[in-house]
């Protein structure tokens, strides 16, 4: 996935002030922290703010890092996964003083994902199905219990394998497996519901 | 999840094992043993069912694309520094500033400070000096290096003019040299017909003495000042040498022959 040498390298010449460097990793890792925050915390607003902190904690906390224990990207990774914890305690925290909605809630997601399915009595393209069959599945993923999403996330959409991502998690290989069965389940599920309603 | 043995494998192993199955890395009795408890089980078989599902699902998204203005904003807010001027300020000047001025810092600051220290100020200007006479001597006035031209081609042509220049004044002063040993040697031939050494001549024939050498005086006097005279030399070269090679003694005055070489070339 990475070449740990030149990673290596260009962490060293990070932390010696290279702003070329800081720019290398800023332009190879963004789109794939872009992309966790966007599924984990599901706006595009929430994920730019969320991957610029992930760069500032990263910036901060470059020379913490050390090769010998672990791949760059996991480091990354994990930094952002704790970034989206605490952003998820917060706005969990917000929401709980809004209403009595709550992500781990099946019953409640169904009308509101089901909301989002487009109205299929004038068919569009391809393209544009394929598009909005995306919106839907990423709605139905910000259904899902954080410690289902962030799980499926790493492994299904960035393919991460199980012990990089018990790393990350910081549970046990099991653990993980566990998650990810439960999660892709529980999304079938709440797909499956909504398509029911619809068609 | 209900924990209920199905074909000998327990729900709880099964669990265990969907993963890896649907990663395709089941395989062997193990994988014979899981199929027949999701066979099976009232549980386990739609688990299965729907881990499938959801890992479809899930695959089928595609990655998005960032806000164009991340990168930059990432920059801003660590760096401190927008991309664009980065960019402007750190790459595209780095390589000619930084590597004019590295090698100037490098190379040049300790040789240009040795340089400027008096005892090298005194040597490099007598440098200079030693070349602009050479130059001068070569016939290079300040006047043409105006006009010099650096074409490799003009260079080229510069170069052998230069040589011709050299080599034909070489040739010339080598002419000069010669008609003067000629000159010195036709003396030495006209004078025997002449009375002796001037010691030995009687006093009587003094006068005359005197007013014979006046030529010879002057001659001498002419070859020694050569460095004010024109002296005409190549135009008139072939019938000159010939002229000397085969010199009329009764003549004692044609030494005194004008020859012009071309000192100054331009
Ligand atoms: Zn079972």
């Amino acid at each position: 996935m990475e070449d740990v040498q030149v990673v290596a390298m260009l962490v060293r010449r990070c932390i010696a002030g290279d702003a070329a460097a800081w720019e290398e990793i800023v332009q190879t890792y963004n789109r794939r922290i872009y992309n966790i925050c966007y599924r984990f915390a599901g706006s595009a607003d929430d994920a730019q703010d969320l991957t610029q902190e992930v760069f500032i904690k990263m910036y901060r906390t470059l020379s913490s890092y050390d090769h010998a224990k672990g791949a760059f990207v996991t480091w990354v990774t994990t930094i952002t996964r704790n970034l989206l914890v605490d952003h998820f305690r917060k706005t969990k925290q917000d929401r709980l003083t809004d209403s009595m909605d709550t992500a781990a809630s099946d019953h409640e997601d169904v009308q509101p994902l089901s909301e989002q399915i487009p109205d299929h009595s004038a068919p569009p393209d391809a393209q544009v199905r394929s598009r909005e069959v995306g919106e839907t599945v990423h709605a139905a993923l910000a259904k899902l219990s954080p410690e289902l999403r962030e799980a499926v996330i790493l492994r299904d959409l960035q393919d991460m394998d199980y012990r990089e991502i018990a790393t990350v998690l910081k549970v046990p290989e099991g653990t993980v497996k566990s998650r990810i069965n439960r999660g892709r389940a529980e999304l079938a599920r709440l797909l499956q519901r909504t398509y029911r309603q619809v068609m | 999840m209900p924990d209920h043995t199905s074909n000998g494998m327990q729900c709880n192993e099964f669990e265990l094992l969907l993963s890896d199955a649907l990663d395709g890395v089941l395989s062997g009795s193990g994988l014979d043993r899981f199929q027949a408890h999701s066979k099976t089980c009232k549980v386990c078989g739609p688990l299965l069912a729907e881990a499938e599902a959801g890992r479809n699902w899930l695959k089928g998204l595609t990655e998005v694309e960032p806000p164009a203005s991340l990168v930059n904003n990432i920059l801003a807010s660590t760096t401190g520094v927008d991309t664009q001027r980065l960019r402007a300020t750190v790459r595209s000047p780095q390589p000619r500033i930084s590597w004019w001025e590295h090698e100037q810092a490098s190379l040049l600051e300790p040789i240009w400070a040795t340089v400027r220290q008096p005892r090298f100020a005194m040597s490099f200007g007598m440098a200079f000096f030693a070349l602009s006479v050479a130059l001068t001597v070569a016939g290079v006035k300040p006047a043409d290096l105006r006009q010099i031209s650096l074409r490799p081609s003009a260079i080229r042509h510069t170069y052998y003019a230069t040589q011709a220049r050299v080599v034909h004044y070489y040739e010339n002063v080598r002419i000069v040299y010669e008609v003067e040993s000629r000159v010195r040697e036709i003396k030495r031939n006209v004078a025997p017909a002449e009375p002796g050494p001037r010691q030995s001549r009687p006093a009587i024939q003094k006068d005359k003495n005197d007013t014979t050498q006046q030529p010879e005086q002057k001659q001498e006097r002419n070859y020694s000042q050569t460095d004010n005279h024109l002296i005409l030399a190549s135009a008139p070269l072939g019938t000159s040498v010939i002229d000397w090679s085969n010199p009329d003694p009764s003549n004692p005055d044609l030494p005194v022959v004008s020859v012009t070489t071309y000192r100054r070339f331009v």
